[in-house]
């Protein structure tokens, strides 16, 4: 065994139990799933928000009618990313409790009403003296509060599911129709979990004179999300990503499952206020991080990878796996390249492998921090979608694919020579090979 | 009737080699049932399947399905894997069932 291959394989097996944990560790398990939970619908607010910003519009609609076709659409995205936070802390709390085998829709339910307990009932509006009450801001059930949603969401779950798992239920007699028992069972850990948030909301407004929104938006969320937004941050979490899969490990998956609350943090502010404004306050989001990197050929960006195999190489063995991926590849699935070429633990391929998207996710930023390229609205695109077309739906621009059509040039300029050194290696392997067959004929 | 589940992140890569596999299955005249879901659905497909395969980038699975069922769970093979070898990746799933 070469010595690569002793430090690869130390490498692994401390990354494994790394993986293992942020993978299959229960509260993050739970929080994918909320999220999922939440994507249809953003899904579907992301459609009509396209369908408002579409550039041609104001081509053929006077401005009056195009205001009244924008608002007539505006209660698609205000129902569905507007509100986030209610389905991140409804599925935490539904996710959390299934996990335990409780009554999930309860559970989910009780997180609900739990984030509510802590919201103020009251917005504060500009050139008024009294806040007006009897209302739910629909900031804070939106981008604002989505911190607080998800320690809510954990919070009353772990509570609830406790009180049941401790058996402190009403019991009903036999012959009680199982759906009213059901509902008895439910209420005392609704009750003790309910009154819990009741009292820690009355204690923080009462004695601080705030609420829990603002001082976990505050103190958790912002400064959490500013630093996300940074580029060294982002560099640091596509590192690790291409880490995990240089040694055959899911990148996305292991680093998603931290990143993903920021992330998608920054894209909904992002979206509200590219739809309240048609500007986008943050460069990097979730869709930044998937359109500019899995977008461009799957983890890695391997699509010119694929295109330079094709077009510049000789190698037979090369080339057959160049057939093979290049169709998943169009659809940014690479395993084919990952596994086949292979990239997981190739000393020769572990430079480019690693600096290549490094260099695109930089160049990606100082486009949008310049202004070059309009950073992503925010709107969902799912990451199956092709190359440039992907860039143009997640910026509403044009210049959007464009960039992607630059980064996936130096991806190819940053490989070629690496994949030059490996083509002539396996064509001298081929050709002994040929030679090994004709000594053996003879 | 053979019923081998395939399961990775989300489904995607590893229904690649279903197809693969179904191709190989029917050309030795095996009656078989092949399908790819993401992990979110791996624990509720199992009960279907005989024998589950994990795409090795999600091999931090591996422990988790093993304490959730009886039933034979394995890695496929790396190289099997990254040339769409259904071949290998059937003969592997049979071998499980023993």
């Amino acid at each position: 065994m070469s010595q690569d291959n002793k430090m690869f394989l130390l490498i692994s097996k401390l990354l494994m139990p790394m993986a293992t944990y942020l993978n299959n560790s229960r509260y993050l398990q739970v929080l994918r799933d909320a999220f999922m939970l939440a994507f249809p619908i953003t899904m579907f607010g992301s459609i009509v928000v396209v369908i408002a910003n579409l550039p041609f519009l104001d081509k053929f609609m006077s401005e009056g009618t195009l205001n009244a076709f924008k608002s007539s659409l505006g209660n698609a995205p205000s129902a569905t990313m507007g509100i986030m936070s209610i389905f991140v802390v409804f599925g935490i709390g539904y996710y959390l409790s299934k996990s335990y085998n409780v009554e999930a829709v309860f559970g989910g339910a009780i997180s609900l009403v739990s984030f509510l307990l802590l919201t103020p009932f009251l917005i504060e509006v500009e050139g008024m003296t009294e806040a007006v009450g009897n209302v739910l801001p629909l900031d804070r059930l939106g981008a604002k509060g989505m911190f607080l949603a998800m320690i809510t969401g954990f919070l009353s779950g772990e509570i609830y599911r406790f009180v049941v798992q401790k058996n402190w239920t009403i019991k009903m007699p036999d012959g009680v129709p199982p759906a009213v028992a059901k509902s008895f069972s439910a209420l005392v850990p609704a009750l003790l979990t309910l009154t819990v948030f009741l009292l820690l909301n009355i204690g923080v407004t009462s004695l601080f004179n705030t609420n829990l929104h603002d001082v976990i938006f505050n103190v958790v969320q912002q400064p959490l999300v500013k630093l996300g937004n940074g580029l060294v941050p982002t560099l640091i979490a596509i590192f690790f990503v291409q880490l995990f899969w240089f040694f055959g490990l899911h990148g996305q998956v292991i680093v998603n499952s931290v990143m993903d609350p920021i992330w998608n943090t920054l894209s909904l502010e992002n979206l509200n206020a590219y739809t309240a404004t048609g500007e986008v306050p943050n460069i990097i989001s979730k869709q930044f991080v998937e359109i500019y990197t899995v977008g461009l050929g799957g983890s890695g960006s391997t699509l010119a990878v694929i295109v330079a195999i094709l077009l510049f190489l000789k190698s037979k063995q090369l080339k057959q796996i160049g057939k093979l991926s290049l169709g998943p590849g169009i659809f940014n699935v690479n395993e084919p390249v990952i596994f086949g070429l292979p990239i997981v633990m190739n000393p020769l391929i572990m430079i480019p492998w690693i600096v290549a998207p490094l260099i695109t996710v930089t160049v990606t930023y100082f486009a949008m921090s310049t202004g070059l390229v309009p950073p992503p609205t925010g709107v969902a695109v799912p990451w199956t979608v092709p190359m440039f077309i992907s860039g143009m739906m997640a910026t509403n621009s044009l210049a959007g694919g464009l960039l992607q059509l630059v980064n996936f040039l130096i991806i190819l300029a940053v490989w070629f020579p690496f994949l030059k050194f490996i083509d002539r290696l396996n064509l001298k392997k081929e050709q002994e090979e040929a030679a090994n067959h004709k000594d053996e004929a003879v | 009737m053979k019923k081998v589940l395939l399961a990775c992140s989300s489904g995607m890569s590893t229904s690649l080699l279903v197809t693969k596999m179904q191709q190989h299955a029917a050309s030795i005249g095996d009656e078989a049932k092949i399908w790819a879901v993401g992990q979110d659905q791996v624990g509720k497909e199992m009960e279907e399947a005989d024998v589950i395969l994990i795409g090795p980038q999600m091999r931090f699975l591996l422990d988790k399905l093993k304490a959730q069922t009886s039933k034979p769970v394995e890695v496929i093979d790396m190289m099997a894997y990254g040339t769409a070898n259904g071949k290998a990746a059937y003969e592997q799933a049979i071998k499980l069932m023993g």
